[in-house]
């Protein structure tokens, strides 16, 4: 167990059934709730695409992990003789692409949630633009899926089946004519399409590495101007003030403080720790694409975002429970809630630990 | 002065903090510099932001209970800001953002007072708009932090970055 969570790559294979699977599960349940018009399956639907949004920020950050294991490390740095650098970077892109687009939808799913509460009905936008951006999602995520399948499974990647076909076309030419092909079906042309296939691979071995892609040039553009990464920086902690604006309010009014402050009232302010957390998203994302290698390996940064699950669990816990916002002022919440407004504190207080220790503990910088 | 700020960065205090390589040393301090950061600037962003019209429901009177929790953390940041500085005394002595950053902390503290005095002061505060005076206040505590945010950020870049 203690080596399946060690090796990230297990991480990865593990989780990238999650932004697949399950957001199909999700999209159906949704797009039924639009027919039927049952609330219940709405908002199961809207708190599966934030949770899987969630869950996606590991995906892809796991992912790049996997590519360091395969890779290894040191100067010189190999993959297994049957990897083909050009399927990881053209899976890279894709799941890129994907991740930014379920993003997008957990973040409006969330806060079509929010709104839910606050107008007593399901506010007109979030429907359309939830359903377009989920379809999105799904249609980048199953590219990105299938192009991760090419990275370690021959049998599905092109050149090995078109190989495949050829070799079917002869047996089926030697069943109508026999004896017209000679040595059928020891001709099947094995031997000549591997050595093609070694051939192109070795050529878009060298392509790649003379045209990075997309995730590699957006990596290079963060790393390679001088005002990026500490405008970058900045803006992370912009963002991370915006959280604990809520974080310390919301919950501290859960906990008993400001009691004449109705909970509704604090509700309000929601919104501006998501907005902090959609920065710190985005920024921190361009950090990660920027310089991979500081937080593959960095069991501080594995910590980060296992604590950054964790508080997604969290906020969905509170957009799914509807008496505690409705308690009034001088009122205290009930013991379910209060329990999840500290342990919110203690896990943004973790991951602002493990942000902040990822040069000092683990290896960043 | 310089021959003090060197006394200041050789001493074992300074030492310490600079090169034991100790978690409790520079990134222990750093990291209390960073918690009393998001609360300080975080709790008060709720509340310019609350001036300013957002979250109309909260009652702005009721936030002045954070004001013990808003000056806890500026205190604390007083105190391992200095720590910090102490450990590096010569070059951010002579930086100019180390100057900036101070100018906005100033500025910022004392539009913190005059929120408290001039906004919270009022015993009605909940029961009329803000005036554009505490919009103003509001808006200029905002930018002060965020000058000062930046400014602190950027210490580790411009200047001579060489020593922390």
């Amino acid at each position: 167990m203690i080596d399946v969570l060690s090796n990230t790559s297990h991480v990865h294979l593990l989780l990238n059934h999650v932004p697949t699977t399950a957001f199909v599960v999700a999209l159906v349940l949704y797009v039924v709730s639009l027919f039927n018009g049952s609330e219940a399956l709405k908002k199961t639907g809207l708190a599966m695409f934030f949770l899987i949004a969630a869950v996606t920020i590991a995906t892809y950050t796991s992912g790049s992990a996997a590519e360091a294991w395969l890779r290894g490390i040191g100067a010189k740095s190999d993959l297994p003789p049957d990897v083909v650098p050009a399927a990881i970077h053209e899976h890279e892109d894709a799941a890129l692409w994907a991740t930014g687009l379920m993003e997008l939808t957990g973040f409006f799913s969330w806060l079509a949630l929010w709104q839910w509460k606050t107008v007593k009905r399901m506010p007109s936008w979030s429907t359309p633009l939830v359903l377009v951006l989920a379809g999105l999602s799904f249609v980048a995520m199953s590219r990105a899926a299938y192009l991760g399948g090419h990275i370690h499974h021959p049998e599905i990647r092109p050149d090995v089946v078109a190989r495949h076909q050829a070799c079917l076309a002869i047996v089926d030419e030697e069943v109508k004519h026999p004896g017209s092909v000679p040595n059928a079906p020891e001709n099947c042309p094995w031997q000549t399409a591997a050595d093609q296939a070694n051939a192109s691979a070795g050529a878009e071995t060298e392509a790649g590495a003379a045209a990075p892609n997309m995730a590699r040039r957006l990596g290079d553009f963060v790393i390679g101007q001088t005002w990026m990464w500490p405008t970058l920086e900045t803006l992370h902690f912009v963002g991370l003030c915006m959280l604990f604006t809520v974080v310390l309010i919301v919950n501290l009014r859960l906990l008993g403080a400001i009691r004449v402050v109705p909970v509704s009232a604090v509700y309000q302010m929601l919104p501006i720790g998501m907005l902090g957390f959609a920065v710190n998203l985005v920024t921190g994302m361009l950090f990660f694409i920027g310089i991979p290698s500081q937080y593959n390996a960095n069991p501080v940064f594995y910590w980060k975002i296992v604590f950054v699950l964790l508080g997604g669990l969290n906020v969905m816990y509170f957009m799914l429970v509807d008496d505690a916002w409705r308690t009034p002022s001088d009122r205290d919440v009930t013991a379910g809630p209060r329990i999840a407004a500290a342990s919110a504190i203690v896990i943004w207080v973790c991951v602002l630990y493990c942000g902040h220790m990822l040069p000092f503990i683990g290896n960043a910088f | 002065m310089m021959g003090l700020l060197q006394s200041i960065e050789s001493s074992g205090f300074s030492q310490w903090v600079k090169q034991s390589g100790s978690l409790w040393a520079f990134p222990g301090i750093l990291l209390m510099h960073t918690y009393g950061m998001a609360i300080l600037v975080g709790i008060i962003a709720g509340i310019d932001l609350r001036i300013l019209g957002l979250m109309p429901a909260v009652p702005l009177g009721a936030l002045r209970r954070f004001f013990p929790l808003v000056w806890a953390a500026f205190w604390l940041n007083a105190i391992t800001g200095t720590m910090l500085l102490a450990a590096d005394a010569t070059s951010k002595m002579r930086n100019p953002d180390f100057g900036i950053k101070m100018a906005f902390i100033v500025l910022a503290v004392i539009t913190q007072r005059a929120i408290q005095k001039r906004v919270f002061g009022d015993p009605e505060v909940d029961l009329r708009p803000f005036s554009s005076n505490a919009k103003m206040l509001a808006v200029m505590s905002l930018v002060c932090w965020l000058g000062a945010i930046t400014a602190g950020r950027l210490l580790a870049y411009v200047g001579n970055p060489g020593g922390l």
